[in-house]
């Protein structure tokens, strides 16, 4: 056979595998449930809800879980956890507006700034040598620092707000560049940038394979525990990253400010996105689906009325019903299902796909 | 259960027990069996044979009621029965064991013993109650000393597992019992236990279905063997009747003497010299090997055969003794450093410990060169490509394109990614752990073959296997180990099953 119809031969069942495999995917999915769930709110809310005013809400609302969400992504993809993101945003946030407070001068802002990421990073090594040297499950980990980092919010604010007058820090929040706000630019240069860090680079696919099969990423030769180290520290960065908008859109410090929810907020994001608990399944692009469909649907329940008390429960319950269909989709088969009978996973049987 | 004095085993009449009726299963375009009738009687063992993909699995998980077939009857002393669930094929006495046992690791053998028929009174279950019924099984079927009542299944062997999975079939008064590789994680002696247990159930009645790749182990334990490929029963008979370079003509449409490669490849410099080398699990080894050869290391399961790869590859710490690599001495502390200065390994386990299953081909291939792939760290995707198309072609791996998940390849092409993923890196000394467990006959030939052809490029090969067969057709050297020792190292030509075993065993030789 020449090279030519080999490589033909090749990009043709590529090409077809493809769109099964995209009908198949979880982000195809998703991206019928978005829009779906676009369509309704449009027919409802005819004049507010497709106003490119409302789609920029839709996209400052998702700063904070989007920036969580995504090294969330990277510490699932591993086979971990890390409860403790939103706690570490609230305690940078803090430590940016105490420090912004000292002074109005824009090299205040600068060293709040600064320090917010600093502190922000420290919290992530802090679970990073607690994961990686003391051996203790992420789960465990960043459950005790869920607490520890709140507590400290407490500590170094003595429980109080502080307001920040600080003209630099306040241009964070209120930057636009073609009319977009400065935090949703950041998001979107950090999707992107995750993004092809995760696709292209080597440090991305070993991610891939460290969670996958930690064994076998370290027979393999990659040193495991690098790359958690460096995961759960940057989820601290971006935590950091996170705390300094918070406080530029507060325009204050407010220990209070319910942060640490953004942790399990960011998780629903990224399981919504196709990601599994148990690591090495799971894409950027999924979890950046997952955090939009959660933003529509938050926006969508405000346009219509909906009491702020009920809306918790038609986010929760989205969760559920996206992982169940995730999980009959794996399993789907028409045949199987039109004769209503338990049928197998035909793929396992499929395996012959050597000896055929 | 009152047939079991010896002097019935002779007597005892074989009549059809478990009768298939054209059984045909197909999975999308694929025929996984096509009209397959065959008959198992009580009183016999019967092998069998085929390449994986020939069917086996999938007619065992008809039988075990996992699948339905398409068409086709299952006829049960004469009647024909319906078999939805395991539970089905249970109620009717038909149990199958797979290759990896499925019992609940955190639980004792005595709890995994009585799972689904606790020894209750009014419901109320005692530890004592549930160990008294174990133990009870364990004596009776000659397991005592081998399997402890109390031990966590998690602590067991494979071999331990599997009596365990058979035990829970006996206690449910199995009439035809599957067992599915059984022998292919277990040592020489763990099998011959396995043995004589299939052959007092056999005595008592029990129809036995022998699924095995090892033709020995057919010929010398089944009365009668049935030979399948692509789905469809090729053969059936006797097995005195059939030879086994019969079977495997059958099997594969290839003589037996085809399956290893005529070792060619010139003895080169010294690769590795371990001495003295001791960690944790074997003591003072001392090994060479030469570029361009394959060296054996044989023994029984525990004698340390792993660990003295592990202890190569930087996994076990050593407490004393040097290793040289090419002349240098190297202190190995991960498999990190023992890659960067030459080795590689292909471990025992190769699904938990070697490859990313919900990974693709390429992925798999090319994660041991991905960094000198990259510039910048941004993997050069066109040189990637090339590469693993290259070393796919090389190693002769089947897959519908190298974008396939790593799950969706049968065993032997899985093995074919893991040699592909080594042959890139091209190390000095490759570490072979059970490279041929699980394989078909065909897929092991090919991987004989490329392994001599790996030695022909200079490289030196450490092979580790439990299949003394395949130890004296490739290796050119066998060092035998025994309680984490080398215990002696016999030549290619001098080596004979026989004596490996005797050294394996720490018998004295006979004059």
């Amino acid at each position: 056979m020449t090279e030519t119809s080999v490589t033909a031969r090749l990009r043709g069942g590529s090409a077809k595998a493809g769109v099964i495999a995209a009908v198949r995917s979880t982000n195809f999915s998703l991206i019928i449930a978005i829009i779906v769930l676009m369509a309704i709110l449009t027919v409802l809310r005819p004049t507010t809800f497709l106003t490119f005013d409302n789609l920029l809400n839709i996209a400052v609302a998702a700063v904070l879980i989007g920036l969580c969400a995504l090294p969330q992504t990277l510490v699932i993809l591993t086979g971990g956890i890390d409860i403790s993101v939103g706690s570490n945003v609230g305690l940078s946030s803090v430590v940016c507006a105490l420090v912004a407070a000292q002074s109005p001068s824009a090299g205040g802002g600068v060293l709040a700034i600064v320090l917010a990421l600093a502190v922000g990073t420290a919290g992530g090594i802090f679970n990073a040598a607690v994961i990686t040297f003391g051996r203790v499950s992420p789960l465990i980990a960043t459950l005790g620092t869920y607490t520890a980092f709140q507590g400290v919010t407490y500590i170094v604010t003595q429980g109080k707000s502080t307001a920040v007058l600080n003209s630099t820090l306040n241009n964070v929040n209120s930057v636009q560049i073609a009319t977009v706000p400065l935090p949703v630019i950041i998001l979107l240069v950090a999707v992107v940038a995750l993004a092809l860090f995760m696709k292209f680079t080597d440090f991305g696919r070993n991610i891939y394979a460290v969670g996958g099969n930690p064994t076998a990423a370290r027979l393999a030769g990659l040193n495991v525990n690098r790359y958690l180290f460096g995961i759960y520290a940057f989820v601290g960065f971006i935590g950091g990253v996170a705390g300094i908008i918070l406080t530029a859109k507060q325009g204050a410090g407010v220990p209070a400010s319910g942060a640490p929810d953004l942790a399990l907020q960011s998780i629903t994001a990224v399981v919504l996105g196709g990601a599994a608990l148990t690591g090495g399944i799971g894409t950027i692009s999924g979890t950046v689906l997952g955090v939009i469909i959660l933003g529509v649907l938050a926006n969508g329940l405000l346009l219509l009325n909906v009491s702020a008390l009920y809306q918790p429960v038609p986010q929760g319950l989205l969760l559920i019903v996206a992982v169940l269909v995730q999980q009959r989709r794996g399993h789907f088969d028409l045949r199987g299902f039109l004769r209503l009978r338990r049928d197998p996973i035909p793929a396992a049987a499929l395996k012959a796909d050597g000896t055929e | 259960m009152t047939l079991s004095s010896t002097q019935d085993v002779r007597t005892g009449v074989s009549t059809p027990v478990l009768t298939l009726r054209g059984i045909s299963k197909r999975f999308g375009p694929v025929s996984a069996l096509d009209d397959v009738s065959l008959t198992f009687n009580s009183y016999e063992v019967h092998g069998l044979l085929g390449e994986n993909g020939a069917g086996k699995s999938t007619l065992l998980r008809i039988l075990s009621g996992d699948y339905q077939p398409d068409s086709g009857e299952i006829v049960l002393d004469g009647e024909v029965v319906y078999l939805r669930s395991p539970h089905d094929a249970h109620a009717l006495g038909i149990h199958v064991v797979y290759q990896e046992p499925e019992l609940v690791p955190f639980l004792t053998v005595a709890e995994n013993l009585s799972l689904g028929a606790l020894p209750s009174k009014a419901h109320r279950v005692t530890l004592r109650g549930i160990i008294d019924v174990a133990e009870r099984l364990i004596v009776e079927h000659g397991f005592a000393g081998t399997i402890s009542a109390t031990q966590l299944v998690s602590d067991c062997s494979p071999a331990q597992r599997q009596c365990v999975e058979i035990l829970k079939a006996i206690r449910d008064g199995a009439r035809v019992l599957c067992l599915d590789e059984p022998t292919s994680s277990l040592a020489e002696d763990e099998s011959q236990r396995l043995w004589d247990l299939m052959e007092r159930l056999r005595a008592r009645g029990t129809a036995i279905i022998y699924v095995s790749h090892r033709m020995p182990e057919i010929t010398q334990l089944c009365q009668r063997v049935s030979i399948m490929r692509d789905g469809k029963r090729v053969a059936d008979g006797l097995t005195s009747e059939l030879s086994q370079d019969e079977m495997i003509r059958l099997m594969v449409g290839r003589p037996l003497s085809r399956m290893f490669p005529v070792r060619d490849s010139a003895r080169g410099a010294i690769a590795v010299r371990m001495r003295g080398v001791t960690t944790h699990h074997v003591s003072d080894i001392d090994l060479d090997i030469f570029a361009g050869e394959i060296v054996g290391l044989s023994g029984l399961v525990g004698a340390g055969r792993s660990e003295v790869a592990q202890a190569l590859y930087g996994i076990d710490r050593m407490t004393a003794g040097t290793v040289e690599v090419a002349g240098i001495q190297r202190r190995l502390r991960s498999p990190r450093a023992a890659i960067a200065v030459g080795i590689g390994l292909a471990p025992e386990d190769r699904k938990a410990q070697g490859l990313f299953l919900d990974r693709s081909v390429s992925d798999n291939v090319s994660l041991s060169v991905l960094r000198s792939l990259s510039r910048w760290h941004v993997v050069r995707r066109r040189v990637e490509s090339q590469l693993v198309d290259s070393m796919t072609k090389r190693m002769r791996v089947k897959s519908r394109s190298v974008h396939s998940l790593m799950r969706t390849l049968s065993g032997g092409n899985q093995q074919k990614v893991l040699l592909a993923r080594w042959v890139a890196r091209n190390p000095q000394v490759l570490i072979l752990d059970e490279p041929t467990r699980g394989i078909d006959v065909g897929a092991k030939a090919e991987i004989y073959q490329l392994i001599n052809e790996l030695t022909r490029a200079g490289m030196a090969v450490l092979l580790i296997s439990s299949e003394l067969t395949e130890l004296i057709g490739l290796a050119d050297r066998i060092a035998v180990m025994r309680e984490g020792r080398v215990v002696g190292e016999v030549n290619r030509k001098h080596a004979t099953e026989e004596t490996l075993l005797r050294l394996a065993l720490g018998m004295k030789e006979e004059e």
